[in-house]
């Protein structure tokens, strides 16, 4: 039933009168019509963390006018949270983009120009100008692609295959880099094989929970409601939390730590060497699963080469292994005795003792969380594999409970930027361009001559290879921080942002970021649904259609594949990610950008575009267009599909499972069901085998990969055995000094997602919280004439921001440390950061610098 | 424009009798309780210069077989006519 | 309330005002319309008066209506009763929907108050009692329902004292937790800062005067665990040590779980003699 505005009004006012009169009326006149007449629902993921929540979204002519949990999905069981609750709002902010915007100035391209309208046709030609020229004479590196962990997985996937195979270039970074980049390089170094091998299920089979560097409360708001319910409901359970600041979470702790910043590394040192004094590790599983290794130290903190603190590190970015034997392991952490941890963490040794206790008990079943904490750090995988070693040690790992879990940020830092993998020296499904055999595997796929994907040293078959620039190819991998550099020292010329704000996100704005984007020589595109700081300072602007405006796909945490059919149109000119990367394939050519001996090998492609080449091969256009329907007869359309005249999503998904399930494949474990499966699902952790789901991996009976018998298994590795690497503490790159005398941490809040770019225009959110504030301890305010509320000026190295005291608010800071979200654009706080890095990660450390703070 | 709802107490048994006067009023609706004698009233204008609300309340009053009105609900917005009649769902 | 709501308000009332002129001729004071000349005492209420208050009615006595606290409210939330409003003419109030107090620690709408209206002895801004916040709507607020919200708590300046959150087991979803905002009436001042922040279109929990929020307790009635714990021991002489006939392997707690069986076997289909299950027939099952 149809009600105007007045007609509802009409009926609220007949329904108040009856009800005081107390007559009963006829039922059309007393109740307003039903509301939810006409609604198609159906499901989606989440757009926000990687929790990986699914939604029910209600749409009606065209518009999503109601949401919901859903109520069957397993990972939320029809819950959200406050970013949840207000999903379909994230797509009707006022300032959406719908026409792309070019810099111009008397109808010409102009750096310094004013944005103006132009046609899809007219961006992707200035744009294909740009990047041609800048392949030709910079090489490999001269262009550069930087996407994200919020792309579904065909948009990475189709990003992967546009730069690395199209452009024959390895600047292609995700914004996971500054995110889950030190997780994967742990994983990969202790077990040879990405991502968690647990699950959520671990949240309930646990005892004992140990938080290292993770806000769940605020962070994964509705993993944390899960193992809060378990420790309000299992006996004996407790809850440890660790963290350079007293934050949500310590409301359940049971064993609340406040430690130094960087010393994290010690204290897991110290719970090690307390399992090995105490003889109570797990002897028969260290025999059988595991190797002990060490790695180099004194490693540099990623800072360019000219800064004294590179020059004076011994083994700058090294990370090979070196075996040791368990004795000598044993020694390694034996100076991390309780009396040195606890003063260098001052941490009180009690605590200490208790964590260092729960980790040794072998009747108890660990699980430890991190985040950001551990990630963004300036030793981030030394620190995520010192979590491993402690978890190897007792053997308590991959089996119900007893989980190290390493929790990614955003809803597909997982499926698209780890699985698809959209790094520099990533292919999808673990593979690596590094590995020749590895890049045969992926141009044989692809089916492309041998020699087009760039080697990470440039060499095939132990030769250079051939360049469209005329010089041999030469080291091919750059890094994210590496980007901004590079634009800023006017190497890389053309620069693609999607689906990220780097330019907010990025550390170091002042000296890096702007002037690299700004830098007469370079071209920047942006592609964002709002105008983001990332848009302000681009050179090309291109409208993007998001979320449930398009088919899509999201890996979450726990290995989840989620998928969700395209519920609404986008508006105006606004396309999806995916649109954009083969429409703007278009415009190049193979000739443009290949040299002739490697179009030699394939003559056939020299007139091609790119996307004949990439897309339209046999393979991604395989499957006809076709009306989508859900198993209720529901019609969702699919603008892709009508644009290119095929099923995009699903030709791109079922080349990309040639990676991970064909036959022959170089490295299995990562095995996914086919298209069809994931729509009629909430989601399947993989490796699915058989349409069969993995819930813990390595372990026999619950991982198909684990022959009966064989019980453990590590087989990522040769020798199916996992890797302890003992590494030391190291003091981080720039602590507080006399002048800026405070630790300055940032990170999130619950009510926003990462750069605000859709949350803050959600009105109920931003009320509720309106701005960044600094958090800090109420003795620091008062040492500098603050109080709460007064405003306050930042000051680091590099930066000033001015923003308001809170020494009452949510997070509590130990004297000597502030904390400051990144969400909000009014004050950007990457300002103040430095562009510190893991060296073998090459994630960003935003965690830990020297501020001074002083009243503005 | 704004919309008011009144319980309209009728001399006893004279509630289906009123009911039709008072509707031959301009932007008077009688949604139910004829049989109660207490009538259920909407009063609807388009902004003051039309019939005003008030004056329209006040007429009632005077209605034959009405004994006393009693306003419960008043919604006064400054929508336009346009964004009143606007489909909410 | 948002902005237009506001405006429909002033529009109501300018409404009931311009009633008010025709129907009194008509003897119209069956619209409810009578209580008028009693509003100017009894405000709406959602507005609320500004720190250090004194009880209504001495706060209208003392209040000369001069405006200076609205003048030295750096927030500017504070508004003064307009003629035909409901609340006395020139008095302050806010209204927290729109706008909080932002509780000032140094409060400058007390110290700018020439006559005591707002208490002078009001130091410490967490000592002003505003009005009280109330969770009103318990089945629209979504921390009810297991959703994670928090915003109120986030929100408020008295951390985890003015409210607090409740942690208890999702029945519905079998493993997630609710977290249940309560608040504390020692610790709340009746700032606002929680129901301008609360998500809903409608706010669930909204600060009410301290009157119209706060239950009472019968003035006889003590809670007894509180009076036992204020005093540190037991109000009367504490019981002499309990004993009981109970057989093998069974005690009493008195204090905690009561009776209690020890090494009670787990309950399974089958009697514990075996004999039992060897005597009965199983073909008739």
């Amino acid at each position: 039933m149809k009600l105007t505005r007045r007609e509802f009004i009409k009926s609220n006012a007949v329904a108040a009168a009856a009800s005081v009169a107390g007559v009963t009326l006829p039922l059309s006149n007393a109740t307003a019509a039903d509301a939810d007449d006409g609604i198609r629902w159906d499901k989606a993921a989440c757009r926000y963390c990687g929790t990986g929540c699914s939604v029910l979204m209600g749409v009606k002519d065209d518009k999503v006018v109601a949401s919901q949990g859903d109520p069957d999905a397993p990972v939320n069981k029809g819950l959200n949270c406050i970013k949840g609750y207000f999903l379909p709002k994230i797509l009707y902010g006022e300032d959406r983009l719908t026409k792309p915007l070019l810099r111009k100035t008397n109808g010409k391209y102009d750096k310094n120009g004013k944005f103006e309208a132009v046609s899809w046709d007219e961006a992707f030609k200035t744009m294909a100008e740009k990047w041609i020229a800048a392949r030709k004479a910079k090489g490999p590196k001269g262009v550069g692609m930087f996407g994200s962990g919020q792309w579904t997985v065909w948009e990475g996937y189709a990003a992967q295959k546009l730069l690395k195979a199209g452009f024959r270039s390895n600047s292609l970074e995700p914004n996971a880099r500054h995110c889950m980049a030190s997780a994967v390089g742990a994983f990969m170094r202790a077990f040879g094989i990405d991502e968690p091998m647990g699950c959520y299920d671990d949240l309930e089979h646990a005892d004992v929970f140990v938080l290292w560097g993770a806000n769940m409360a605020e962070m994964h708001p509705i993993l944390w409601s899960r193992l809060t319910d378990t420790r309000l409901t299992k006996p004996g359970c407790e809850v440890h939390v660790l963290s350079t600041f007293e934050h949500r979470c310590y409301e359940l702790a049971d064993n609340g730590m406040i430690f130094e910043p960087q010393t994290d590394l010690a204290i897991l040192n110290y719970i090690a060497n307390y399992i090995i004094q105490n003889k109570a590790y797990n002897k028969e599983f260290i025999d059988k699963h595991v190797n002990f290794t060490k790695t180099p130290t004194d490693i540099g903190y990623g800072l360019r080469d000219n800064d004294p603190r590179e020059k004076a590190a011994k083994n700058r970015a090294k990370g090979k292994l070196t075996k040791i034997s368990f004795e000598e392991y044993a020694k390694s952490v034996e100076p991390y005795t309780l009396e040195y941890t606890s003063k260098l963490s001052k941490v009180p040794k009690d605590k200490l003792l208790r964590l260092a206790k729960a980790y040794a008990d072998p009747n108890k079943k660990v699980s430890s969380y991190w985040t950001m904490g551990f990630n963004q750090h300036t030793r981030g995988v030394w620190v995520n594999g010192l979590c491993y070693n402690v978890h190897l040690l007792m053997g308590k790992i991959s089996e119900p409970g007893n989980s190290p879990f390493s929790l990614t940020g955003q809803p597909s830092a997982c499926g698209t930027a780890r699985e698809v993998g959209t790094f520099t020296h990533r292919l999808p499904a673990d593979l690596v361009t590094k590995k020749d055999a590895h890049c045969k595997f992926a141009e044989k796929t692809w089916k492309l001559p041998a020699g087009t994907i760039p080697r990470a040293n440039g060499k095939t078959d132990g030769a250079d290879q051939s360049d469209i620039s005329g010089k041999p190819m030469g080291p091919t991998l750059i890094h994210a921080v590496a980007m901004h550099r590079a634009l800023n020292d006017g190497k890389m010329n053309t620069f693609w942002v999607m689906c990220n704000n780097n330019m907010q996100a990025a550390a170091n704005m002042n000296d890096e970021s702007y002037p690299g984007w700004r830098n007469p020589d370079n071209f920047i595109t942006v592609s964002d649904p709002y105008p983001t700081v990332s848009a302000q300072a681009a050179d090309l602007i291109l409208p993007t259609a998001m979320w449930i405006e398009k088919e899509g796909a999201y890996g979450n945490a726990e290995r989840r594949t989620q998928f969700w059919r395209q519920q609404v149109a986008a508006p105006g000119e606004a396309k999806s990610d995916v649109w954009q990367v083969m429409e703007f394939s278009k415009y190049v050519k193979v000739k443009d950008v290949w040299p002739e001996d490697l179009i030699a090998k394939m003559p056939e492609y020299a007139d091609k575009t790119l996307y004949d080449v990439l897309f339209a091969n046999g393979q991604v256009d395989k499957f006809p267009v076709e009306q989508v329907t859900d198993s209720r007869g529901n019609k969702y359309d699919n603008d892709e599909s009508a644009d290119f005249g095929f099923y995009v999503q699903k030709g791109l998904f079922e080349e990309y499972r040639l990676f991970n399930t064909a036959e022959g494949i170089p490295k299995k474990g990562h095995e996914m069901a086919d298209f069809d499966a994931y729509h009629k699902v909430r989601g399947m952790r993989w490796p699915v085998i058989d349409g069969k789901e993995t819930l813990w991996r390595f372990r026999e009976g619950y991982d198909p990969h684990v022959a009966k018998g064989e019980g453990v298994k590590f087989y990522g590795k040769p020798d199916g055995k996992a890797n302890i690497i003992t590494a030391p503490y190291e003091p981080a790159a720039e602590p507080p000094d006399k002048e800026y005398d405070l630790w300055l941490c940032t990170g999130r809040v619950l009510e926003h997602w990462h750069s605000g770019s859709m949350t803050r225009r959600v009105p109920e959110l931003y009320r509720a919280v309106p701005d960044a504030v600094v958090y800090m301890h109420p003795k620091d305010a008062k040492k500098r004439r603050l109080r709460n509320g007064a405003l306050a000026k930042l000051t680091t190295r590099r930066g000033e921001i001015v923003c308001k005291v809170d020494t009452k608010g949510r997070n509590k800071c130990p004297e000597g440390l502030i904390f400051v979200p990144w969400f909000d654009a009014g004050r950007l706080v990457n300002k103040l950061t430095l562009d510190q890095t893991d060296p073998l990660s090459k994630e960003t450390d935003y965690k830990k610098c020297g501020v001074k703070v002083t009243r503005a | 424009m704004n919309i008011c709802s009144l319980i309209v107490h009728t001399k006893p048994t004279h509630g289906a009798e009123v009911s039709k006067r008072l509707q031959r009023f301009q932007g008077v609706e009688v949604h139910g309780g004829t049989e109660d004698d207490k009538l259920i009233v909407t009063i609807e204008d388009e902004g003051e210069s039309i019939s005003p609300v008030s004056d329209t309340m006040n007429a009632l009053r005077d209605v034959d077989g009405v004994v006393s009105t009693v306003l419960v609900y008043h919604y006064g917005g400054e929508e336009s006519m346009e964004e009143m009649n606007r489909e909410i769902n | 309330m948002s902005e237009t709501e506001r405006k429909n308000e002033i529009n109501r009332r300018q409404f009931l005002g311009n009633m008010l002129k025709t129907a009194c001729g008509v003897g119209l004071v069956g619209l409810g319309l009578g209580a008028y000349s009693k509003r100017a005492s009894t405000m709406p209420a959602n507005y609320i008066r500004p720190p250090g208050a004194l009880p209504e009615e001495d706060f209208l006595g003392a209040c000369i209506r001069c405006g200076l606290c609205v003048r030295d409210c750096p927030y500017d939330i504070l508004f003064l009763g307009e003629v035909g409003d409901e609340v006395a003419t020139g008095t302050p109030y806010f209204i927290a929907r729109t706008g909080p107090c932002e509780m000032c620690e140094d409060i400058p709408c007390v110290v700018a108050c020439p006559t005591n209206a707002l208490d002078h002895d009001l130091k410490d801004i967490e000592d002003s009692r505003m009005g009280l916040a109330v969770l009103i709507d318990q089945e629209n607020c979504i921390a009810f329902h297991g959703l994670r919200c928090e915003v109120c708590f986030n929100v408020c300046p008295i951390r985890n004292r003015a409210i607090s959150l409740d942690m208890q087991h999702n029945t519905r979803s079998g493993k997630h937790a609710l977290f249940i905002p309560v608040v504390h009436s020692e610790a709340c001042t009746g700032c606002g800062l929680c129901e301008r922040a609360c998500i809903l279109e409608e706010a669930a929990i909204k600060v009410f005067p301290m009157h119209l929020a706060k239950g009472e307790l019968g003035k006889h009635y003590r809670l007894g665990w509180k009076e036992k714990e204020k005093a540190g021991k037991a109000l009367v002489t504490p019981d002499t040590e309990h004993r009981y006939n109970l057989p093998e392997g069974v005690r009493y707690d008195l204090q905690g779980e009561g009776l209690i069986i020890e090494g009670e076997a787990e309950e399974t289909p089958f009697s514990s003699n075996p004999l039992d299950t060897l005597n009965s027939g199983f073909m008739d099952k």
